[in-house]
């Protein structure tokens, strides 16, 4: 009887268990917006402050011109006279005059998203009413469906309520900060500064004084912005504007000094509704919350079968660890990266203008990628040579359980051991006139061979040197699939007269076929993603003959911090390798399969 | 096919020849700078013991061992405790869509991992974690091998103990810590030397988060070194030996817990 009442009381918990999770989840949507605004206020703060200190600097320390930036929001205080200042952001002036403080008040914003929050709270109501009424009377058995689309409709609505009243302050005080800087350069120029110098004390990206009818030299912008610019309409002499260049808006501003001899400056600043932006973090917190709610409430049916539903629970209780991490780790990562190749994103840039399919066509005719993947497949050929080997020698450590620990001591180091150590060692021995190899070579009047400075040879080269890594990991595999082979097949076999050769085609290898296939898909999984040989020992040279997938993704990334296409080889890789694993089921087992049952 | 004595000429070859390099390691690693490229020399006239502190002092590589050390021993606690909990649930408890789950989890073994570190390198990145212990450990903490691993293990061991103690009034969590994991312990042991060894193994990631040189693990620090000492190949050697040294002293006294692994994900 108490059993009973246990089970059904932790049934009537589930919709407010789910009421409180949607709670949480509108609780993290408002304070992603809320943060990411206060941390792009915070910045503006602390930039003013900057800005302030450069104007110090370059007006040899005057506090009238200073706080002409923003007239009472800026104090000049000395270090013993009141240490920070008014505000809660300070900023020590730098070599000139170490002892001043020159105090910023922070920055106000309207504050708090209204319509988002009025949502959220609607939304808890509702949640709560439910949970309450369902306390009294009996959860229902089927599938609550009707109210999981509820939860899911609101939170989608409170994150994009949060999102456009974020957008919102964040242009409000990309304008402020332009006008800010503006007004720091005209101070500036006022007392007597040269326009470039002016210009850097905006303290705003891309800020500079270069001719406008030379658009490439406009200084650190990307060439499309400065087209952009040197295109849009220009009139006034102090005319903040927008342009809208690689799907980004950049808020800028013309100045023209009153010595009009001198060059015209453009300050030009990339605007923060593109650079903070909290799309990215709101759709996760949105799709995640929706997520917790859906599965509290897909429990709900089971709450007809409490047995069930405990063990449900316990079970994703064990589970939850490491489906949070894999979720936050793996799952999240794969559609973000996704999200990525499908934009120009450059790691340097803020903007991230939307590109489509682009990547994924200009690398469909991108010779250098193309030839990286062919350099991996040929690469992948030494999987089916290590087999053969490592099939050898557990054939020839069968008999005697010694040998087969000596082999396993022998062999199996180079497979665990240090990756980069072992390539330097392997860098050393193939070593063009110095290396043990080519020494012995001549040693046998044989002449040397150039294993990793020439085309011909290099990806042969690290080829050889995978299947010494890989060669003793296979044979243990081997070696335990072949102990499972019952000895008597063997027997029988002899007694027919089958030869050695005759017993390996017929008994050894149709009774290792679920290992070989084993051995066979993992090893070409790994041999796809090979990385360290390459990256220590060649480089992807000589003249790109061993730049494989892994290495060439790593490069576009890191070297040349071009993420989206780095994204999109990284998923045409995938595509590769789910191919090749597919065609490998579909034919090797099938094929083995229908000869074993014929 | 072959006689005994066949056998064991074939093996002891194979075997020559995958320790050579091994062997040729450590006699570099004693030669002097320019007797390496005296012809005719492979050994080294007199062992040149002071290249070992030399190299190893050029770069700061107890700090570099110190953090693999931390770093793998991060990885295998977090791999063995997500493991061994979800391995249990998915052997031993019924709950619906349960294969479905297990099914999912496995397929992200066929993910190359490198389509993951441009988001995990961004995620690190935005919270600031770049260059310090937990943005290396944090993304390494969960193995879908080691649930497959510990799944099948549970799976062989009799459910008996389990039923007696949740009989006896113990709770799931209970049943999981005091019964079933003190069973799995060869499991687990198999689990963390494989976890520690792909952790110490692992190059990309780490390259990819640490830039200073205090955080740099032991194979960064190589590749560095590498790089930087190109013709010094004594001291590459020496640096080489002692990496290569802890993790074969670790495979001569584990080894069977490392043949046990491989023959349970091998055989289905």
């Amino acid at each position: 009887m108490k059993e009973g009442g246990r089970r059904r009381s932790l049934a009537a918990w589930l919709p407010g268990i789910a009421a409180v999770m949607f709670v949480a989840g509108v609780a993290v949507i408002l304070a992603v917006a809320v943060g990411t605004v206060g941390g792009a206020r915070e910045a503006a703060t602390m930039d003013d402050a900057r800005v302030a200190a450069s104007l110090w600097e370059l007006t040899g320390g005057s506090a009238d011109v200073v706080a002409r930036l923003r007239p009472g929001g800026i104090t000049v205080e000395a270090v013993e006279d009141g240490g920070a200042g008014p505000g809660a952001y300070a900023y020590e002036t730098g070599a000139l005059e170490p002892g001043v403080w020159i105090g910023v008040a922070p920055r106000q914003g309207a504050g708090w998203p209204a319509s988002a929050t009025a949502l959220a709270l609607l939304g808890a109501l509702f949640m709560a009413a439910w949970a309450a009424t369902r306390l009294r009377s009996p959860p229902p058995r089927r599938y609550p469906a009707a109210i999981a689309l509820v939860a899911t409709g609101l939170l989608v609505m409170v994150a994009a309520a949060a999102q456009r009243w974020a957008e919102r302050e964040l242009t409000d005080l990309s304008a402020a900060r332009v006008a800010q800087g503006i007004g720091a350069v005209e101070i500036a120029i006022r007392a007597g500064a040269a326009p470039d110098r002016a210009a850097r004390v905006a303290g705003l990206p891309w800020a500079t004084s270069a001719a406008l009818e030379r658009p490439d030299q406009l200084w650190t912008m990307p060439r499309e912005v400065g087209e952009a610019i040197v295109s849009s309409p220009q009139s006034g002499d102090t005319a903040p504007y927008t342009v809208e260049a690689r799907g980004a808006t950049y808020h800028g501003a013309r100045l023209i000094p009153s010595p009009p001899a001198q060059d015209a400056l453009h300050l030009v600043f990339l605007g923060y509704e593109e650079t903070a932006s909290p799309d990215v973090a709101l759709a996760a917190s949105a799709a995640g919350s929706t997520l917790l709610v859906a599965l509290v409430l897909f429990l709900l049916p089971l709450s007809a079968r409490p047995r069930t539903l405990r063990r449900t629970l316990s079970a994703w209780g064990f589970l939850a660890p490491a489906a949070t991490l894999l979720l936050v780790f793996t799952f999240g990562p794969l559609l973000f990266s996704l999200w990525i190749s499908l934009h120009e994103w450059h790691l340097v840039d803020p903007a991230h203008p939307f590109t489509g399919l682009d990547n994924y066509r200009s690398l469909l005719v991108d010779g250098d990628w193309w030839s990286a993947i062919r350099n991996t497949a040929i690469f992948t050929l030494h999987v089916p040579l290590a087999m053969a080997v490592a099939l050898a020698l557990a054939l020839l450590t069968r008999g005697s359980r010694r040998a087969a620990r000596w082999a396993r001591l022998a062999l199996f180091l180079p497979g665990i051991t240090s990756v980069v150590a072992i390539a330097v060692v392997w860098k050393w021995l193939l070593n063009d006139g110095y290396g043990l190899v080519n020494r012995l070579l001549e040693g046998a009047g044989l002449g040397s061979v150039p294993w990793l400075t020439s085309p011909d040879t290099a990806l042969g080269s690290l080829m050889l040197i995978s299947v010494w890594m890989v060669v003793g990991y296979q044979m243990v595999v081997f070696q335990a699939g072949l102990a499972a082979i019952p000895r008597d097949w063997y027997d029988a076999a002899r007694v027919d007269g089958a030869g050695p050769l005759q017993r390996l085609r017929h008994i050894t290898l149709p009774g290792l076929r679920h290992t070989l296939f084993f051995v066979l898909v993992t090893s070409v999984i790994g041999s796809f993603q090979v990385f360290g040989l390459v990256y220590v020992m060649t480089e992807g040279g000589p003249l790109g003959a061993t730049d494989v997938a892994v290495y060439h993704i790593y490069r576009e990334a890191w070297e040349f911090l071009r993420f989206g296409s780095a994204a999109a080889m990284s998923w045409m890789l995938f595509a590769i390798v789910f191919v090749a694993t597919w065609l490998h089921f579909r034919f090797l087992e099938g094929r083995r399969e229908g000869r074993v049952h014929a | 096919m072959l006689d005994r004595a066949g056998r064991a000429a074939l093996l002891t070859l194979a075997c020559a020849a995958m320790a050579a390099p091994f062997l040729w390691m450590a006699a570099t690693s004693l030669m002097g700078q320019l007797e390496v490229f005296s012809s005719g020399r492979v050994l080294p006239a007199v062992p040149l013991w002071s290249n070992y502190p030399e190299a190893l002092t050029a770069q700061p590589f107890a700090r570099y061992f110190l953090n693999s050390l931390v770093f793998a021993t991060a990885v295998v606690t977090g791999q063995v405790a997500t493991a061994t909990a979800a391995g249990y649930a998915f052997a031993r408890i019924d709950f619906p869509g349960r294969d479905r789950v297990f099914m999912l989890f496995l397929s992200t073994m066929m993910v190359p991992v490198v389509i993951v570190l441009i988001p995990r390198f961004l995620m690190i990145d935005a919270i600031g974690w770049i260059d310090s212990y937990q943005g290396l450990v944090s993304t390494e903490l969960v193995s879908v091998w080691g649930i497959f691993l510990m799944r099948q293990y549970f799976r062989t061991v009799p459910r008996d103990l389990e039923d007696a103690a949740r009989v006896d009034g113990a709770g799931p969590f209970r049943v999981f810590w005091s019964v079933a994991l003190p069973l799995a312990k060869p499991a687990v042991a198999t689990l963390a030397l494989f976890a520690f060894i792909d952790a110490w193994k692992n190059l990309l990631w780490p390259l990819l988060v640490t830039r200073s040189m205090e955080m740099r693990v032991v194979e960064v620090g190589i590749a560095a070194f590498h790089s930087t000492y190109e013709i010094n190949w004594p001291y590459q050697m020496a640096a080489g030996v002692v990496a290569v040294l802890p993790i074969a002293l670790l495979f001569l006294f584990t080894q069977r817990y490392f043949v046990r692994g491989i023959q349970l994900e091998g055989i289905r």
